[in-house]
């Protein structure tokens, strides 16, 4: 089922739909969405709040199963996974940075890293070396040892990108990436994820409403009332 | 593993607390036991550890050694009856006694315990020295040894001034929780009549009898019983398990255990619930990355391991230091089954409680992540 190659798109979603029951009514989050993400490409996707954009973003990284359509990652159709399936697809294909400050607490920043590999495949020595290669890269190698709560914001949201890259993914998820952060920081960090991004040919979705980031991205993908009015 | 470890690592204090405040329950839990079996034996413990398998009373002794005689017609009846293989008297009564050179001089109130026939009364937990063997001599219940009643010492039986040596310790033997003496029915009479010159020859105050071969104690019980209703024939464990108190010893301390055996799963238990729930924000962040709910459950199961071993291994620690000597003449020792038993309970009863926080952990929605429900810094 899972095809390698560079042609591959590191995300395909045909005709998605996602769709919640309130009560006797039904709310359509996403009404038969269509993407496509190249390799190594960073797609924007912009849109008001409740316009579906997270939801597409859960979907896409398998976080999420859809209502209808098809959902392919890294060649991979997750369309009719289980949640078993699922969670083996966000460790192994896919990395996220979410919107909140989302480090586990009692972590240090390296062990933070290291876990994704502890609940993955447990290289060991491996792992280690290339978690304190992402934290050289990423300018914490002086920060491994600290805690979440000795990093200042933008030193967390690195760590958060460098845990995103430790699992080496086909895709990385970002949600609001700088919400939490002041603008100059944001954009910093946005310079960040696009060097990184790119250096690696990783694909990537930036979720935000702040049209400034789309600079940083090679398209931009509009959404409103849970479909893609522009692309 | 990982997980668990490195929370170990980071909240010591936390986790060192529960483990303290776990120990302290196992130790009381344990404490209490031995209390409990010591409170029991210094009751009993001379009927317990004798060597007559029946014992008969007069049921209006009410099954209090001291409070039945047998009167002549009766000793009679279950002699003359041939139910019995053998059939010997026992007396018990209590004294003022002055301890030997080991004591503080100061009289004490003691039991002294007469039988015919070794066979049929004497103690079966003889830990040194040797049983009487004539006139004077006695054995002693080992946890008076250092009031003055070890082997070698003379104790004086007031007012008379009968005086009485003790050649020989038993363990687990007093009676009434006072300090016991075994002596020969012949050395009992004379306590008696030390006491009291003017007593007459003492009526025995429990018949001791001796099943005959394949004749269950059961069997011998029965048919004693149906001689008369005057009679009440008990086999050596009922007659201590029967013995006024001893039942209702016996459920006081079960209910306070009863408690401690939910106390010690509850507390755990509501711990790790408690942090579940505030870590909530961590555990789904990791599901969000793709841990699965296996290596998150593995987490919390070794980490309730830790704790109740931890707090198991600190109490029975604080236990086997201070369960030693004597409190208020009731002897206290290490109770090995006791641990074992409570060690299994406890377990088996704080895994148990940790399925609460088991299912807060397996119904962690990975989608909180993305709306920053779930997710914490």
């Amino acid at each position: 089922m899972n095809v390698n190659g560079a042609s591959v798109p590191a995300l395909s979603l045909q005709r998605v739909r996602k769709v919640y029951a309130m009560g006797d009514s039904e709310v359509v989050a996403l009404d038969d969405v269509d993407l496509e993400v190249a390799p190594g490409e960073i797609v924007a996707l912009v849109g008001p709040s409740g316009s579906g954009k997270t939801t597409l973003c859960s979907i896409a990284g398998a976080i999420l199963s859809p209502t209808s359509g098809r959902v392919v990652v890294a060649g991979t159709d997750i369309s009719g996974f289980n949640p078993k399936q699922l969670t083996a697809v966000r460790r192994d294909l896919v990395g996220f940075v979410f919107q909140s400050v989302n480090l586990v607490p009692f972590l240090t920043a390296r062990e933070n890293l290291l876990v994704v590999d502890e609940i993955g495949k447990r290289t060991g020595a491996p792992a280690r070396a290339r978690a304190d290669q992402l934290l050289g890269e990423l300018g914490l190698a002086d920060r491994a040892k600290n805690l979440p709560a000795q990093l200042s914001g933008g030193q967390r949201q690195r760590v958060a990108i460098g845990r995103a890259l430790m699992n080496d993914p086909k895709l990385v998820l970002f949600d609001e990436p700088t919400s939490a952060l002041d603008s100059k920081l944001g954009m910093a960090v946005m310079e960040l994820i696009q060097q990184e991004m790119k250096a690696r040919g990783t694909a990537a979705i930036v979720v935000t409403h702040d049209e400034r980031i789309t600079r940083f991205c090679d398209r931009s993908v509009h959404m409103d009332d849970g479909r893609i009015t522009k692309s | 593993m990982f997980l668990a470890l490195k929370e170990l690592q980071r909240a010591k204090v936390r986790f060192g607390l529960l483990i303290a405040a776990v120990a302290l329950l196992v130790f009381l839990i344990l404490f209490q036991q031995s209390l409990q079996n010591g409170l029991l034996t210094s009751f009993v413990g001379a009927i317990r550890n004798q060597s007559a398998e029946v014992l008969v009373y007069r049921t209006d002794g009410r099954r209090i050694l001291q409070g039945s005689v047998i009167s002549p017609d009766l000793e009679a009846m279950v002699r003359s009856s041939g139910a019995a293989a053998e059939v010997a008297r026992i007396g018990q009564g209590t004294f003022t006694v002055t301890p030997g050179e080991g004591g503080d001089g100061v009289p004490i109130e003691t039991s002294i315990l007469g039988y015919e026939d070794p066979g049929l009364g004497a103690p079966t937990t003889l830990v040194e020295g040797r049983l009487p063997e004539g006139p004077g001599e006695a054995v002693a219940s080992d946890a008076d040894a250092e009031l003055g009643f070890g082997v070698g010492d003379t104790v004086t039986v007031l007012p008379g001034g009968l005086d009485i040596t003790v050649v020989g310790l038993a363990r687990d033997v007093q009676l009434n929780v006072t300090p016991t003496l075994f002596v020969t029915y012949d050395t009992y009479v004379q306590s008696v009549r030390s006491r009291n010159p003017d007593a007459g020859e003492p009526l025995p105050n429990v018949l001791a009898l001796r099943a005959p071969p394949d004749v269950p104690a059961d069997r011998l019980v029965d048919q004693v019983n149906g001689l008369s209703d005057e009679l009440d024939t008990l086999t050596r464990a009922d007659a201590a398990d029967k013995a006024p108190g001893v039942a209702q010893v016996r459920q006081s301390f079960q209910v306070i255990f009863l408690l401690y055996g939910f106390v010690v799963p509850l507390v755990t238990g509501l711990f790790f619930l408690i942090i579940t729930f505030q870590k909530a924000s961590a555990l789904t962040l990791l599901r969000a990355i793709g841990a699965p709910a296996r290596t998150l459950l593995t987490s919390l199961l070794v980490q309730v391991v830790v704790v109740l071993g931890g707090g198991l291994l600190l109490g029975i620690g604080l236990y086997a230091a201070l369960v030693r000597g004597r409190i208020g003449g009731i002897p206290l020792r290490f109770e090995t089954t006791a641990v074992l038993v409570w060690t299994a309970l406890l377990v088996a009863g704080g895994l148990l409680s940790s399925l609460f926080s088991a299912r807060r952990v397996m119904a962690l929605d990975p989608y909180a992540a993305t709306t920053g429900a779930g997710v914490g810094s």
